[in-house]
C-alpha cells in the first residue's frame, strides 16, 4: 500500500516559493500531481518499486519544513578531487551559485535555470513533483568549439543528519552542432535521518553533437533516489551512458533516450551492485523515431544479501524507423540465496526493416572457475572477489570516459569486497 | 610423497572410486592409464580437492600431512599442482595477474619472497620461450579465446612456474597436434627432479613416447587392475583395453 503524498503541505510549500520566471511551470505541475498522483505498483513501469518510502519521507520534509544539514567543503572535495573535472555543485537540492560562477570551462556557458528561457519541462510524474519543489536548476550550453577534452562534474551531495531531506535537483543540457563533450553526474549523500533525491537531467544532441555521460550513484544506504535522464538526439550524433549505483536503499533509475535524427546512435551500459536491503530497479528506453539508427545496452548486476534489483529495458521502434539496429542484454550475478531479480526486455516494433536481440542471464559464480583459481593457490574469498570484479569490469570497461574507468574500477572493487564479505546475510 | 590408501569417492551418489591405492615417491614418473569412465579424472580431482566429488572412504596422504583435509589452495601453496583436461576460461582475470598472484602464494608458504612485477615478468617470458608461447597471451584473459592446444600450453606454463612438488596432469596430451605435444613434453621433461613427482594421467600411450614413464597403471572400474614398467603402455597399445577387464573380471 502506497502512503499518499500530503498535498495540501506540498501546495502550502510550494506557493511559498518566491516568484520567479518558473512560478507558473511549478504551479503547472502541483496541478498535473493534484490530478495524477504518484505512480503506484498498480501501474506496469511500477510493478516492482513501491516509492511509499519516499513519499513518507517527503511528507515528512513537508511537516518538519527543513532546510537541510550542512555539507562540509571536505566531503564535498574528496569526492571532486578523484576526477579530473570542473564541477557544479548542488546541496540539498539548492545550486551552488559559487560552483556557477567559478566554473571555467571556454565554450561552456552555465546558468542558473530562473536566468534563461529554458522550458524546463514536465512529462513524468516524479519530474512533476521536483519541478513543483524545484528552488532553481541548472543549464548548461557546449558550444561547437568547446575544449573537448575537460569533463564537466555535476555533483548532487545531501545531507540529513538532523532533519529528514528532499532534494529536487534539474539540469538541462544542449550540446550544439557538432560539439562534444564528457559529463559526470555523482550523486553522494550522509546523515542518518531519512532522505529522497530527485533529479531530472535534459539533455539535447543536435546534429553531430557527441556527449559521453557517466552517471555514479553512492548514497548513503538508507537514502532513496528518483533520477530521471532525457536524451534527444539529433542527426549523426552519439550518445554514450555508463551507470554505477553503489549505494541507495530505494533505487530508482528512469534512462530515457530519443533518437529523432538518422544516422545517431546510442550505446549505454550499466553496473549495479547491491546488497542488504537494498532496491536498485533500473529502466530505460529507447524510441527510434527514424531510421537508420542504433542503440545497444549492457547492464549487469551483482546481489547479495537481501537486495531486490529491477532491471527493464525497452525498445519502441516507430512506424518508419527503417535500418534501426537494437541491442539490450542484462546480466545478473546472485551471491546470496534470497536476493532478488526481476529483468524484463521489452521490444515493441512497428517497422519492417530492423534487427532486434536481446538476453538475459541470471546466475550463481561458476564453480569450475572458482575451483580452478583455488587449485592456484587462491583463498577461497579471493577466488569469489576475483571472478565478481572480473564480472563487473566488462561494464567497467565499456563505459565511456576512459579516464575515471580506473577510479570506478577501485569503487566497484570495493564494493564487492563489502557484499562478499557480508556473505548472504 | 603421495601414499593413497583404498581410496574410494563418488559424484552426485554414484561411485566413481571403488578402492584405488596408489605410492608415488619422489623423482617417479607415473602414467596413469584407463578406458573412458573408469575414473582417472576423478583421481586427479579428488587429489586437487575438488568437493564436488565425495570422498566415501580410505586416505591420501602428501609428505606426512593428511590431504583430505586441507583445501584446495592449501594443497596447491604446498606443491599440488593440477592440469585441468578441460582449463576454465575466465573473462576479466588477467593470465599474468592469476599467474603472479598463484607464484606468489606458493612463494609465501614456503617463506620466500614474493617476486615482483619486473622479476615475473622475466620469468614467464623465459618460460614461454621454452613452451613456443607468444608473450602475448599474458595480457589475455584467463584461457579467454585460447584454443585447445593453447590452453594446455598454458597450463604447463603454469606448472613451469610455480614448480609443483607433486603434478597431476589430466589428459594434457588430449586435442594437441605434434608440435604442441612436443612442447608441453618439454615442458614437462624439464619439470623432472629428484624431488618431485608427476603423475600423467592419460587414455593414450602417445604421450609417453617423450615423456618416459617409470611406472604404468591401468585403471578399470575404479581401482589400479594391473601395474607395470613402460611396456604395459605399449601393450595396451597393441591391444586395447578389453583383456585387462576380462582379466580383472575373471
Amino acid at each position: 500500500m502506497t502512503s499518499k503524498l500530503a498535498m495540501d503541505a506540498l501546495r502550502h510549500t510550494v506557493t511559498g516559493i518566491p516568484n520567479d520566471r518558473l512560478t507558473p511551470a511549478r504551479l503547472a505541475a502541483l496541478a498535473q500531481i493534484d490530478e495524477q498522483g504518484l505512480p503506484t505498483t498498480a501501474h506496469e513501469d511500477w510493478k516492482y518499486t513501491d516509492i511509499g518510502k519516499l513519499v513518507e519521507t517527503s511528507n515528512q520534509w513537508l511537516a518538519d519544513d527543513s532546510k537541510g544539514s550542512p555539507i562540509s567543503d571536505d566531503l564535498i572535495e574528496s569526492i571532486t578531487t578523484q576526477f579530473d573535472a570542473s564541477w557544479l555543485v548542488i546541496r540539498n537540492g539548492v545550486v551552488d551559485t559559487e560552483s556557477i560562477d567559478n566554473f571555467a570551462l571556454k565554450q561552456v556557458d552555465v546558468k542558473l535555470l530562473t536566468d534563461t528561457e529554458t522550458d524546463p519541462g514536465y512529462e513524468a510524474p516524479l519530474s512533476d513533483l521536483n519541478l513543483a519543489l524545484l528552488r532553481d536548476g541548472i543549464t548548461i550550453q557546449i558550444n561547437a568549439s568547446a575544449d573537448e577534452n575537460r569533463t564537466i562534474g555535476m555533483l548532487f551531495i545531501d545531507s540529513a543528519i538532523d532533519e529528514v531531506g528532499v532534494s529536487p535537483m534539474r539540469i538541462n543540457i544542449d550540446l550544439d552542432e557538432n560539439s562534444s563533450a564528457s559529463f559526470i553526474e555523482y550523486h553522494a549523500s550522509t546523515g542518518q535521518r531519512s532522505h529522497y533525491a530527485n533529479s531530472v537531467v535534459d539533455i539535447a544532441l543536435a546534429d553531430n553533437a557527441c556527449a559521453h555521460y557517466v552517471r555514479i550513484q553512492n548514497r548513503d544506504l538508507l537514502h532513496g533516489q528518483t533520477a530521471r535522464l532525457t536524451a534527444t538526439l539529433g542527426n549523426a550524433s552519439q550518445f554514450r551512458h555508463g551507470a554505477f549505483d553503489f549505494g541507495g536503499r530505494l533505487v530508482r533509475n528512469d534512462l530515457d533516450i530519443r533518437l529523432t535524427g538518422r544516422d545517431s546512435s546510442v550505446s549505454f551500459c550499466g553496473l549495479y551492485l547491491a546488497g542488504e536491503q537494498q532496491h536498485i530497479d533500473n529502466h530505460t528506453r529507447v524510441d527510434h523515431l527514424v531510421g537508420p539508427a542504433t542503440s545497444n545496452q549492457e547492464y549487469r548486476g551483482i546481489l547479495a544479501g537481501g537486495a531486490r534489483c529491477v532491471w527493464n529495458g525497452k525498445a519502441v521502434v516507430h512506424s518508419g524507423a527503417d535500418g534501426t539496429d537494437a541491442d539490450q542484454a542484462n546480466h545478473n550475478l546472485l551471491l546470496s540465496d534470497s536476493a532478488e531479480i526481476d529483468a524484463k526486455p521489452e521490444l515493441e516494433i512497428y517497422a519492417d526493416d530492423v534487427k532486434c536481440s536481446h538476453g538475459t542471464t541470471i546466475g550463481q559464480l561458476d564453480a569450475n572457475a572458482l575451483f580452478y583459481l583455488r587449485t592456484r593457490g587462491l583463498d577461497e574469498a579471493s577466488a569469489r572477489q576475483l571472478l565478481t570484479r572480473a564480472f563487473a569490469q566488462k561494464i567497467v570497461a565499456m563505459s565511456p570516459i576512459e579516464s575515471i574507468q580506473e577510479t570506478i574500477s577501485e569503487m566497484v572493487a570495493g564494493r564487492v569486497e563489502e557484499l562478499i564479505a557480508r556473505g548472504s546475510k | 610423497m603421495l601414499e593413497i590408501k583404498n581410496l574410494q569417492a563418488s559424484i552426485n551418489g554414484t561411485g566413481i572410486l571403488c578402492g584405488l591405492s596408489l605410492q608415488v615417491n619422489a623423482g617417479e614418473v607415473h602414467a596413469i592409464m584407463g578406458p573412458n569412465g573408469s575414473g582417472k579424472s576423478t583421481l586427479a580431482q579428488v587429489i586437487a580437492g575438488n568437493d564436488a566429488y565425495e570422498v566415501t572412504g580410505g586416505s591420501i596422504r602428501f609428505n606426512d600431512s593428511d590431504l583430505l583435509e586441507q583445501a584446495p589452495e592449501e594443497r596447491a601453496r604446498d606443491g599440488i599442482f593440477l592440469g585441468f583436461q578441460y582449463p576454465v576460461e575466465i573473462p576479466g582475470v588477467n593470465n599474468a595477474y592469476l599467474l603472479k598472484a598463484a607464484l606468489n602464494a606458493r612463494r609465501t608458504n614456503e617463506d620466500l619472497d614474493e617476486v615482483d612485477a619486473f622479476e615475473f615478468l622475466k620469468l614467464a617470458k623465459e618460460k614461454m620461450a621454452m613452451l613456443g608461447m607468444d608473450p602475448k597471451f599474458l595480457n589475455r584473459g584467463v584461457n579467454e579465446g585460447f584454443s585447445g592446444g593453447e590452453k594446455k600450453r598454458n597450463e604447463i606454463l603454469q606448472m613451469a612456474i610455480l614448480e609443483p612438488r607433486l603434478a597431476v596432469l589430466d589428459e594434457t596430451d588430449s586435442g594437441l597436434d605434434i608440435d604442441a605435444l612436443r612442447s608441453v613434453a618439454n615442458g614437462i621433461n624439464a619439470l623432472r627432479h629428484p624431488d618431485r613427482a608427476i603423475v600423467l594421467v592419460t587414455h593414450y600411450q602417445r604421450l609417453l613416447d617423450y615423456v618416459e614413464p617409470d611406472f604404468v597403471h591401468v585403471l578399470s572400474g575404479g581401482r589400479i587392475v594391473r601395474s607395470g614398467d613402460k611396456s604395459l603402455a605399449l601393450q595396451l597399445e597393441e591391444k586395447g583395453y578389453d583383456w585387462l577387464r576380462e582379466a580383472a573380471n575373471a
